[in-house]
């Protein structure tokens, strides 16, 4: 455990028209529950500082640019989670005309948490291994 | 002296949830202010149409992640409408046990996340803590912690053991012990106090004429709610009080929702003694719907919340969904003007907007006639 905790990276989340289930989901992460900072992890609200991004919901019209200038705007070696079943494969919200693409054809997608909305218990996995790819 | 306009958002620490808000400054006085929206728009109204009303239950659940039972049991208000069901008492008590225990979660959720604005973070801590007991009780009695899927035509998926009951009854005495807590930090603290008191004033007068709904109009001594005004599921033998306050401010707000915690837990306390030992009906299995169109308004923890269906050949072929956050935000420029920037977090989240709901329009403007790229647009205009 220990020797996993060498960098302690921050985490940004963007809501790309999810319906709020899966940020609430990462809200409960920041809890003494569920607690990520056992991880080193610290929310940030601004993704210049954060080296993780978390995607939630399908993209649509205007969160498409949106996520690429957000993206860009990170610091290198950085990563994508995509949370939540609609982020993956568009879910109930797929081929409607506000919804564009997948989160995956729009940013690189380094890890997939499936669920609608995923576990915190399941979302705390992606995060560690994460960790052990930084 | 210039005057600088400065966009706050989509992505901002205010929210989770993304809003572009532009405000013209006059050194650190907030003269003009207007919102972009649209972030999280995907259609829902759209995608009801043409689906089974099995199917399209779910959808409209999918509306909002805070408020997801509220939106179903809109929908099924409608529909048992239309079809003239008459759920029997012990589902519509179920229906009320899980509804306030949303709106419990939801204020605390919002309770949280005004102490986080203001940067008292121990408030912030403490109120996620109880939330997570009452998450704990949702994914007991519904099986999920978010979207519950707990509504049936005519039914409710589960029924509560004896166990489920005991268990409630502990975890929202966990919560109910902790309030009193809430009431005297809030009360005697005065960095609070400074933060939020006389910040963002609507009188009773302007709340009316906004056509605001909810705690946020209640803040301002007006008596509206669903609850009351139009009962529905098991709300008429529930005794508990409408709760109002005078002052109109965020503090205010802040009272009324820690108030209605304390309320809603009362209602909850007096419906599962309510709770008979008969079995829930089957639900139906297959609908043959007639030709209708039905509404349905239930009491959101944000305010009114309003849903209409027209259905034919059993399919929905029209949705209209209109939610208490889409009424209120139209009121921000107006509190905004004359404020600092320090206050905009507090007034906005004062409001508790609730976006995964409000965005189902986009209002275009084509005065200019003018054809524009994509990219071109946003140089000019965003």
């Amino acid at each position: 455990m220990r020797n996993m905790i060498k960098k302690s990276p921050w985490i940004s989340i963007f809501n790309a028209s999810s319906c709020n289930g899966c940020d609430l989901e990462v809200l409960a992460l920041l809890t003494p529950k569920y607690d990520i900072e056992r991880f080193g992890c610290v929310w940030k609200s601004s993704p210049r500082n954060a080296d993780i991004l978390i995607v939630t919901g399908p993209t649509n019209g205007q969160t498409k640019n949106r996520l690429k200038k957000i993206y860009s705007q990170m610091a290198p070696a950085k990563k994508v989670i995509a949370l939540g079943t609609c982020g993956i494969t568009g879910c109930v919200f797929r081929d409607y005309y506000n919804t564009r693409q997948k989160v995956d054809e729009v940013v690189p997608v380094d890890i997939y948490v499936p669920g609608c909305p995923p576990r915190p218990e399941a979302i705390i996995n992606a995060v560690v291994k994460l960790l052990k790819k930084l | 002296m210039h005057d600088f306009t400065i966009p706050v958002g989509p992505q901002h620490s205010s929210m989770k949830e993304p809003m572009c808000l532009r405000v013209k400054l006059d050194g650190n006085t907030i003269t003009d202010a207007w919102m972009r929206l649209g972030y999280v728009h995907r259609g829902l109204e759209k995608i009801l149409e043409n689906k089974t009303v099995i199917k399209a239950l779910y959808i409209a659940e999918h509306t909002c992640g805070i408020c997801s039972f509220t939106h179903s049991l809109c929908f099924i208000r409608a529909v048992e409408g239309m079809l003239n069901i008459n759920a029997p008492k012990k589902v519509n008590v179920l229906r009320v046990i899980t509804a306030e225990l949303e709106r419990v979660h939801s204020h605390l959720l919002w309770f949280g996340f005004a102490m986080h604005e203001i940067g008292f973070d121990t408030l912030f801590q403490y109120a996620m803590r109880e939330r997570e007991s009452i998450l704990e009780v949702f994914e007991r009695i519904t099986g999920n912690r978010v979207h519950h899927s707990f509504n049936k035509i005519g039914s409710v998926r589960y029924d509560l053991t004896s166990g489920d009951k005991i268990f409630i009854l502990e975890k929202i005495k966990e919560v109910e012990n902790k309030l009193p807590l809430y009431f005297s930090t809030v009360t005697k603290n005065k960095v609070i106090h400074a933060r939020l008191i006389s910040v963002g004033i609507i009188n009773q007068f302007e709340a009316k004429k906004f056509g605001l709904v909810g705690p946020f109009a209640r803040g301002s001594g007006v008596k509206i709610d669903v609850r009351k005004d139009d009962p529905y599921a098991a709300y008429k033998e529930a005794d508990f009080e409408l709760v109002t306050e005078k002052g109109g401010d965020a503090f205010a707000r802040l009272i009324v929702r820690l108030r209605e915690i304390e309320e809603s837990i009362k209602i909850v306390k007096q419906m599962i003694k309510a709770l008979g030992d008969e079995p829930i009906p089957k639900p139906l299995p297959s609908i043959s719907l007639p030709n209708a169109e039905g509404y349905g308004r239930v009491e959101a923890p944000r305010g009114e919340n309003f849903h209409f269906y027209r259905i034919e050949n059993s399919l929905v072929t029209r949705g209209k969904i209109k939610t208490p956050t889409f009424i209120n935000i139209s009121v921000i420029p107006h509190l905004l003007k004359g404020k600092t920037i320090g206050d905009i977090p507090v007034i906005l989240s004062s409001l508790d907007p609730c976006f995964g709901c409000m965005e189902r329009i986009i209002v275009v403007k084509n005065g200019k006639e003018e054809v524009l790229k994509e990219d071109e647009f946003r140089y000019k205009y965003c």
